[in-house]
């Protein structure tokens, strides 16, 4: 596992979500119902940032054509075989890390 | 004759081909462009093609009293009882 | 045909084949469709600000154009399934070959086709 750090815990609250760099990645990290997941911030319909769609739930909607995802797996509600990247996340000492390998 | 009347966008290449397959066979047909209309006539489109039970998907064909939705030669030709070819 | 729209047309390609991809579907054989039915996407971009389906009437609502814009197979899914292509025929499935080969079924006719079994 290659675990990156993110931010430190205290600077995401509860339903919030934040877009990052990490390893050149463009991610989004969220944080619900106490836990921190970690997509790709790019749709895999047309590239929109989905740091700028509406989350609720496990579920975040692309503010461009309204795609729906569920942030733990990153699948696609409408048709489960489309995904954006989804990676594993872990808190440890108040620090939030990702794992880039999916 | 039965009248041929066809609910079209300007974008889409099968109702071009309908069009084309009508002008072929000189038939007169008469036709409405959706993306072109004014906002009246677009509201009454939608509301002839929900009534068919359809969505409003082009070209919409009405020959006769019969509804024909997409580009389907065959179909035209049965309706209009013409001989294939 | 201006710089700007083939160069639409080509991200249009390469972000919409990651889509249909896992999907079961591909760009049709006929080229010359494809490369029609792409440049209408990029002139509905530019004047309605998404790649509407160059087939299918909008209506003015979000919650229905939104399914609308193209690819829009994961909202016809098994309407498109049963016809082997989407409604515009840009997208087969697959194993199609010869594209020609496949007729539109109109959603009722599909939705008939459905219950009867
Ligand atoms: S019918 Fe085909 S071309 Fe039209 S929006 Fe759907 S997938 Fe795109
Ligand atoms: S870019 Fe996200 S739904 Fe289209």
């Amino acid at each position: 596992m290659v675990w990156f750090f993110a931010i430190d815990e205290i600077e995401l609250g509860e339903g919030g979500k934040k877009p990052l760099l990490v390893e050149g990645e463009k991610l989004l990290l969220i944080r619900q119902e106490g836990g921190f997941y970690a997509i790709s911030n790019k749709c895999p319909h047309m590239d929109c940032p989905l740091s700028k769609g509406t989350l609720e739930g496990f579920v975040i909607k692309c503010p461009c054509h309204d795609w729906l995802f569920d942030i733990r797996s990153g699948e696609f509600l409408n048709a489960r075989e489309i995904k954006v990247p989804a990676y594993g996340t872990k808190v440890a000492e108040g620090k939030v890390y990702v794992n880039m390998e999916r | 004759m039965k009248k041929v009347v066809m609910y079209t966008l300007s974008t889409c290449p099968w109702c071009m081909r309908a069009k084309k397959f009508f002008r072929e066979k000189d038939i007169p047909f008469e036709y409405i462009d959706y993306d072109k209309a004014d906002e009246g006539t677009r509201r009454s489109i939608r509301e002839d093609c929900l009534s068919h039970g359809e969505e409003m998907s082009f070209p919409f064909v009405k020959i006769g009293e019969d509804v024909v939705v997409g580009y389907n030669p065959q179909k035209y030709s049965s309706l209009l009882n013409l001989s294939e070819g | 045909m201006s710089v700007d729209t083939e160069k639409r047309m080509e991200q249009f390609r390469t972000m919409f084949q990651r889509v249909i991809d896992p999907l079961g579907y591909k760009f049709s054989p006929d080229t010359e469709l494809v490369d029609f039915l792409l440049e209408q996407e990029v002139l509905l971009e530019k004047e309605k600000g998404n790649p509407y389906c160059p087939c299918q009437g909008l209506t003015g609502e979000r919650e229905h154009d939104m399914q609308l814009v193209c690819p829009c197979i994961p909202f016809h899914r098994e309407h498109f399934d049963a016809m082997k292509r989407c409604w515009c025929g840009l997208y087969v499935h697959k194993d199609v070959d010869d594209p020609d080969s496949l007729v539109q079924i109109s959603k009722k006719e599909f939705e008939a086709s459905r219950t009867k079994v």
